[in-house]
C-alpha cells in the first residue's frame, strides 16, 4: 500500500502548524503519523488441517517460508511480512496476563532459516511444547510490501480444537481471512460454521479452493461451495488456486503456469480489496485529522483577520466568540451524557459477559465432574484434560467474540450522541484476543503412580499383623501352642487383603477428588483470567473513547480561546502592527489551505448516498 | 470355531420366538435375527463426507456397484449383498418396498431414487451376484460431518442409535483422510455399552484417498503408510480401532475393474515423450487440454492424476498387458493389506461377531417386551461366560489401557487372544510352517508363562483376571492341537469350551 502520500501530507501539516505552538494539535497529528507507519494489514490463513494452508502462503510469497510436510505440519502460527533482509524470529510471551497488550514483555529469539522447520513443525515441536506464541518471518518480497502480513495458522486438531478457538479469537484483529479448503470435497459443517462467524467480525472474508491441479472436478466443487455459501448467506469470494502450479511457475519463471495457478487473481484480491480498503481507511483517517486540526487554526486566523481588518467590529466578534466558547463548554457537558451511556453500557456489558462466561464454564465443570466420577481418573486423565482444555478454549473464544461485537455496538451507541457533529470518527477499538489460556497453569494431573509394591506390602503387613495378633492370640486359647497358628495366619491373610482393598478404594476416591479439584481449579483460573482480561479490555475501550472525545472538546475550546485572544490583541494593536499581522495571517492561511487541499485529495470521490459504509470503517479509522 | 456361542445364540432365539408366539411383529424381528446368523457378516463402511466410502466399496466388490461422484453422493444407507440376479429394492418408511430398475452407465450401476425424497427412504438394498459379497454384506452409509446435517444424521442413527438398540452392522470399516476430532468422536460412539462391550474389536480405520497425500506424488503411498504407522502407535487411536491401514481407493477400484480400452489409452499416453507428458500432468486442466479431452476426462475420473502418473510410469517400466497393470495397481493401492486385515480381524471372527449382534438384539427386544426374564438371564450368562466374547472384551480393555500388564506381556497377550489371527500359529506367534510338535511346544511354553502370571502375588486383581483369560486361550490352543503322533492335521486354533462355564 502506498503510504508515502498520506505521510507527506501529515509531515507538511506538522511543519505548517509548528508556528502556532499548539502541542495538543501536534500530538494529534503525530499520533496519526505513527499509526500510518506501523499499521499492518493482517491476513489470517485458516482452515482444517491438510488443506494446503502453508503451501498457499508459500505460493503467495513465492518463497518457502512455511515448512510443508505430508503429515500434519504446522504447530505454531507463522507471521510472514516484508523486510529488506530475511529474518526469522521466534516469539514467546513472558507475561501474557499483563493488563495492557502494548506493555507485554516478549522474548524474541532470532534463528537461522534452516532451523525454522524444527521449531514450527509438529515433528520438531509436537503440540508446540516449546511454547512459542508465534514465529515472525520477514522476507524481501514485493507482494508483502505495503504492510501485508500473512498469518499461517496451525491446522492441528481442526477448526473445532484449542488452536481453532485461538484462531477464532484472533478474527476481530484481522483485516482479512482466507478460508482454505481443498478441491477434494465441498464444505463440511465446521467450515461453514467458521465462515458464518468470520463474516460477522471480519471485514474481508475470502474462500480459497486449493489443489485444483489434483482434482478433475474442482469446478463442480467450486459450484457446490458457491451454493453452500449462498445457502448460509455468507458473502465471500471464492478463488480456485493451485499451489503446485504456482510453485512450478516460481521455480521455472513460467508465466503461463502462473496464470493457470489462479494466484494472480488471489493476489489481486489481497492488493485491491484488502490493502485497498486498509489504504482507504488510512487515507480517510489522515484526511480527517488534518482537516480537523487545520480547520481550528484557520478558524482562529479568520477571526483574527476580520478583527484586525475592522477593529470596530472586534467587540461584536468577541461576543460571538464568547458564545462559541459556551458551545464548546456545552459540548463538554454533553460529554457527561455520552459518558453516562458509555459507563452504563460498559457496566452492563461487564455483567453480561461475566455471566455468559461463568455459565459456559460451569457447564464444562459439571460435565467433567460427571465424567471423572464415572471411572478412574488416573486412566482417562489425558482424555478428560484435553477435552476440558478444548471446551474451555472454545467457550473463552466464543465469549470473546460476543464481547467484541457488543463493544462495537456500544461504541456506535455512544457515537450517536455526536450525530449532529459532522461525521464523527471513532477511535480504533482494541480487540487483541485474550491470551489467558496460555498464561494459566496447566491442569495438575491427579497422582497416577500405581501403588508401589513396597507400599502394598506394607499395607498388607499392617492389616495382616493386626489379624495375626488378634486371632493368633485367640488361637492360643484354643490350644495352639504358638501365636503363629493356622487361625492367626488365616486371619492375617484375610485382613491383609482387606486392607489392600480398602486402601485401593480410598486411593480411587482420593484420585477422583484430586481430579475434580484440578478441573475446578483450572476452570476457575481460566475464568478468572479471561474475566479479568475482558474487564481490562472494556476499560481500555472505555478510556479510549473517553479520551478521544474529551481531547476533541478540549482542542475546540482552546482554539476558541485563542481566537478570542487574537481578537483582543487586534483591538489593542497599532496600525503598523496590524498591517504586519494581516500579511502574516494571509500567508499562514494560504499555507494551511494548501495542506487542506492535499488532505482532501486523499479522500476518495464521494460515494453516492445510500451505499452504507461498513460499520468497521467507522470503528477503525480515527 | 465359535460354534458354541452361535449354537447358544440360536437356542436363545428359538426360545424367545416361542415366548412371543402371540406377538407377530416381535416374532418376525426375531426370525430376522435368526436368519442373520446364517447370512454373511454385515460390514458397514462409514466415514466423513467424501472420504471415499463408495469407491472403497467398489474396490472391495471388484465392480462399480456403488455410484460415486465429485459432490456428496450417497444420501441413504445402501446395502450390497450377494444375490442370484441384480436387483435393487427401495425400502420406504411409509410404504411397501418397491423395486427400482437396474441400469448401468459406462459399466457403473446407476441408482435413481426417482421422486422419492431421501428422508423417506429407510434403506436401499442392492442384490448383486458377486463372490466378494458372498462372505460379507457391505453397507454404504452417508458421510458424517456433512454440510447437509440430515444426511449425517441418517448415518449416526444407523450405526449408533440413541436408545440401547444394537446397531445393524456387525463390524465397521471407518474411513478418514486424517484423524479429525469429528472422526475420534464418532469412533468413540462405537464403543458398545453393556456386557458384550467389545469396543474397538469390530472397527478398522482406513486412511482413504491415500494417493492424494503430498499432492499426488508417485511416492504418495509411502507417505500414507508412514502416517498409518503413526496412527497405529497412537494410544488414543489404538483404543478406538483394531488397526489402521492406508488405501488408495480409486486406484484399487480402477485396478480391479480395469478395461482394455483404458489400458490402451494409458499405453498411448506412456508412449509420449516423458518431459512432455510430465508437463501435461502438472495439473488436471493442462492434461485435459491435450488430445481427446473427453477420453482424458474419463481417464481422470477413473484413475485420478496420481493414477495416470503411476500407470504411465508402470507401463514404461514394463507392465505390458491390462492384467499386469491391474495387478500392479491393486498391489500398490494397499487394498491387499486391507483385505488381509479384514480377513484376520473380521472374517475369522464372523460367527462370533454375528452371534454377539444377535444376542444383543434379542436382549434389547426382550427388554422392551418385558417377557422372558429367564431368557435374559441366559443371555447374560452367555455374554458374560463365553470365552470367545471374554477374549474380545479383554482385547478391547487391553487396547484402551484399562488393564496394565507388564511390558512385553501385553503384546503377547493380544496375540494369544487372537488379535493378529485366530489360527494357532498366529496366536502363538510361531512360523507359518511350524509342525504340530513345535506348535505344541510353543503352546505349552505360553501356557506355563501365563499360569505363572496368574499366581504372581504382585499383580492386581484386574491383571490376574486378564491373565486367567489368556491362560484359558492357551488351554484352548493346546486342546485344539492334534494329539501327539495322531497325524498332521491342519493346525487350526481356537477354543472349544462349553459356553457358560467360568475359568
Amino acid at each position: 500500500m502506498n503510504r508515502t502520500e498520506p505521510l507527506a501530507v501529515v509531515d507538511r501539516t506538522l511543519a505548517a502548524i509548528t508556528r502556532f505552538e499548539r502541542p495538543d494539535l501536534d500530538d494529534r497529528l503525530r499520533h496519526a503519523r505513527s499509526r500510518l507507519l506501523d499499521d499492518r494489514v493482517r491476513v489470517l490463513v485458516v482452515g482444517e488441517f491438510k488443506q494446503g494452508k502453508s503451501m498457499l502462503v508459500n505460493g503467495l510469497v513465492g518463497a518457502p517460508v512455511c515448512p510443508t510436510f505430508d503429515d500434519i505440519a504446522t504447530a505454531v502460527p507463522t507471521h510472514v511480512r516484508h523486510a529488506e533482509k530475511v529474518t526469522i524470529t521466534l516469539v514467546r510471551d513472558l507475561d501474557p496476563a499483563g493488563p495492557d497488550p502494548a506493555q507485554r514483555r516478549t522474548e524474541r529469539i532470532e534463528v537461522p532459516a534452516e532451523e525454522l522447520a524444527a521449531h514450527v513443525c509438529e515433528q520438531g515441536n509436537p503440540g508446540n511444547r516449546e511454547g512459542w506464541s508465534h514465529v515472525e518471518v520477514a522476507v524481501p518480497r514485493p507482494v508483502l510490501s505495503g504492510g501485508l502480513e500473512l498469518v499461517d495458522t496451525p491446522g492441528v486438531g481442526g477448526l473445532q480444537s484449542v488452536h481453532g478457538a485461538a484462531t477464532m479469537a484472533a478474527l476481530p484483529g484481522a483485516d482479512a481471512v482466507l478460508l482454505v479448503s481443498d478441491a477434494a470435497q465441498e464444505y463440511i459443517g465446521p467450515e461453514l460454521e467458521f465462515l458464518a462467524h468470520a463474516v460477522s467480525v471480519c471485514p474481508n472474508v475470502a474462500c480459497v479452493l486449493t489443489k485444483t491441479d489434483l482434482y478433475p472436478s474442482w469446478r463442480r466443487i467450486l459450484e457446490l461451495n458457491r451454493g453452500h455459501l449462498a445457502t448460509a448467506e455468507v458473502d465471500a469470494e471464492l478463488f480456485p488456486v493451485s499451489s503446485t502450479l504456482r510453485w512450478h511457475a516460481v521455480l521455472e519463471s513460467d508465466a503461463e503456469a502462473n496464470a493457470e495457478s489462479g494466484f494472480p487473481e488471489l493476489i489481486g484480491f489481497l492488493r485491491k480489496r484488502v490493502l485497498g480498503q486498509a489504504d482507504r481507511l488510512a487515507r480517510r483517517g489522515v484526511a480527517h485529522d488534518v482537516l480537523a486540526v487545520t480547520e481550528q487554526l484557520v478558524g482562529n486566523l479568520r477571526a483574527e483577520q476580520s478583527a484586525q481588518q475592522n477593529p470596530a467590529e472586534a467587540q461584536r466578534l468577541m461576543r460571538t466568540l464568547a458564545e462559541a466558547q459556551e458551545r464548546a463548554t456545552a459540548l463538554k457537558e454533553r460529554s457527561a451524557r455520552w459518558q453516562q451511556t458509555l459507563n452504563d453500557g460498559v457496566a452492563d456489558l461487564n455483567a453480561d459477559i461475566d455471566y455468559d462466561l461463568r455459565d459456559r464454564m460451569r457447564e464444562i465443570s459439571r460435565m467433567a465432574e460427571e465424567e471423572i466420577l464415572a471411572g478412574d481418573p488416573a486412566k482417562a486423565w489425558d482424555q478428560i484434560a484435553s477435552w476440558v482444555q478444548q471446551e474451555v478454549a472454545s467457550a473463552a473464544s466464543a465469549n470473546f467474540l460476543w464481547a467484541t461485537q457488543r463493544a462495537r455496538w456500544l461504541a456506535h451507541q455512544v457515537a450517536e450522541h455526536f450525530a449532529g457533529d459532522r461525521d464523527q470518527l471513532l477511535p480504533a477499538l482494541r480487540n487483541d484476543p485474550s491470551d489467558a489460556l496460555r498464561s494459566v497453569r496447566p491442569m495438575a494431573a491427579p497422582d497416577r503412580s500405581p501403588v508401589g509394591l513396597g507400599n502394598k506390602a506394607l499395607t498388607a503387613m499392617r492389616g495382616g499383623y493386626g489379624g495375626l495378633l488378634m486371632f493368633g492370640m485367640a488361637g492360643t486359647f484354643l490350644g495352639f501352642a504358638s501365636i503363629i497358628n493356622p487361625l492367626g495366619i488365616g486371619a492375617a491373610i484375610m485382613m491383609g487383603g482387606k486392607s489392600i482393598g480398602d486402601e485401593r478404594k480410598r486411593l480411587l476416591t482420593k484420585r477422583q477428588n484430586e481430579a475434580k479439584a484440578a478441573v475446578r481449579r483450572y476452570v476457575d483460573d481460566v475464568t478468572f483470567q479471561v474475566a479479568k482480561d475482558s474487564r481490562d479490555r472494556l476499560r481500555l475501550v472505555q478510556r479510549d473513547l473517553r479520551d478521544h472525545f474529551t481531547a476533541q472538546a478540549e482542542q475546540l475550546k482552546r482554539s476558541l480561546q485563542e481566537s478570542q485572544q487574537g481578537a483582543e490583541r487586534a483591538v489593542k494593536a497599532s496600525r503598523g502592527e496590524r498591517e504586519a499581522r494581516l500579511a502574516e495571517i494571509v500567508t499562514a492561511l494560504e499555507q494551511l489551505e494548501t495542506v487542506r487541499r492535499q488532505a482532501r485529495a486523499l479522500l476518495p470521490a464521494p460515494v453516492p448516498a445510500g451505499s452504507p459504509a461498513r460499520p468497521r470503517e467507522a470503528v477503525r479509522a480515527g | 470355531m465359535s460354534g458354541t456361542v452361535t449354537t447358544a445364540a440360536r437356542r436363545v432365539l428359538l426360545l424367545a420366538i416361542e415366548a412371543h408366539r402371540d406377538d407377530p411383529a416381535t416374532t418376525r424381528a426375531l426370525h430376522a435375527q435368526l436368519a442373520r446368523l446364517d447370512e454373511p457378516l454385515r460390514v458397514a463402511i462409514a466415514g466423513k463426507v467424501k472420504a471415499g466410502k463408495s469407491t472403497l466399496l467398489n474396490a472391495l466388490v471388484g465392480e462399480q456397484v456403488a455410484p460415486t461422484d465429485a459432490g456428496e453422493c450417497t444420501r441413504v444407507v445402501t446395502w450390497y449383498r450377494d444375490g442370484p440376479s441384480p436387483r435393487i429394492t427401495l425400502q420406504r418408511k411409509d410404504a411397501p418396498p418397491t423395486a427400482l430398475p437396474v441400469r448401468r452407465r459406462d459399466g457403473a450401476l446407476v441408482i435413481d431414487l426417482g421422486d422419492v425424497p431421501a428422508e423417506r427412504v429407510d434403506r436401499l438394498t442392492v442384490d448383486w451376484p458377486s463372490q466378494s459379497l458372498r462372505v460379507a454384506t457391505l453397507i454404504d452409509t452417508p458421510g458424517i460431518a456433512s454440510a447437509t446435517a440430515e444426511n449425517s444424521r441418517r448415518t449416526v442413527a444407523f450405526l449408533d442409535p440413541d436408545d440401547d438398540a444394537p446397531t445393524e452392522a456387525d463390524a465397521v470399516i471407518y474411513l478418514m483422510r486424517h484423524l479429525h476430532a469429528a472422526d475420534a468422536q464418532f469412533l468413540e460412539s462405537f464403543r458398545d455399552r453393556g456386557v458384550a462391550r467389545a469396543g474397538a474389536v469390530h472397527t478398522i480405520a482406513v486412511i482413504s484417498r491415500a494417493d492424494e497425500i503430498g499432492g499426488g506424488r508417485v511416492d504418495a503411498m509411502f507417505a500414507a503408510r508412514g502416517i498409518a504407522q503413526r496412527y497405529r502407535a497412537d494410544p488414543t487411536v489404538r483404543g478406538l480401532c483394531q488397526n489402521v491401514v492406508a488405501v488408495a481407493g480409486l486406484i484399487a477400484e480402477t485396478g480391479r475393474t480395469l478395461r482394455q480400452t483404458e489400458f490402451a489409452a494409458m499405453a498411448a499416453l506412456a508412449a509420449e515423450p516423458k518431459a512432455d507428458l510430465e508437463s501435461q500432468l502438472r495439473s488436471v486442466d493442462r492434461f485435459l487440454r491435450g488430445r481427446d479431452p473427453a477420453g482424458r476426462r474419463q481417464l481422470l475420473q477413473r484413475f485420478g492424476i496420481f493414477g495416470v502418473r503411476l500407470s504411465t510410469s508402470l507401463i514404461r517400466q514394463g507392465a505390458s498387458s491390462p492384467a499386469a497393470l491391474a495387478t500392479e495397481l491393486v498391489a500398490r493401492s494397499g487394498l491387499g493389506e486391507l483385505q488381509r486385515v479384514l480377513q484376520t480381524q473380521f472374517m475369522q471372527r464372523r460367527d462370533l461377531l454375528k452371534a454377539r449382534s444377535a444376542l444383543l438384539a434379542v436382549d434389547s427386544m426382550l427388554r422392551s417386551t418385558q417377557r422372558g426374564a429367564a431368557l435374559r438371564h441366559d443371555i447374560e450368562r452367555i455374554l458374560a461366560g463365553a470365552h470367545e466374547l471374554a477374549e474380545l472384551r479383554l482385547l478391547a480393555t487391553l487396547r484402551s489401557g484399562q488393564v496394565e500388564l507388564p511390558k512385553g506381556a501385553a503384546a503377547e497377550a493380544e496375540r494369544l487372544l487372537g488379535d493378529a489371527g485366530a489360527s494357532a500359529a498366529c496366536r502363538l506367534g510361531s512360523a507359518d510352517d511350524a509342525t504340530p510338535d513345535q506348535l505344541r511346544q510353543d503352546a505349552f511354553a505360553a501356557l506355563d508363562r501365563w499360569q505363572r502370571h496368574v499366581v504372581n502375588p504382585m499383580f492386581s486383581r484386574n491383571t490376574v483376571d486378564a491373565c486367567r483369560v489368556v491362560v484359558r486361550s492357551c488351554e484352548g490352543i493346546v486342546a485344539a492341537l492334534p494329539a501327539p503322533g495322531a497325524g498332521h492335521g491342519p493346525a487350526s486354533g481356537g477354543v472349544h469350551r462349553p459356553a457358560g462355564t467360568r475359568g
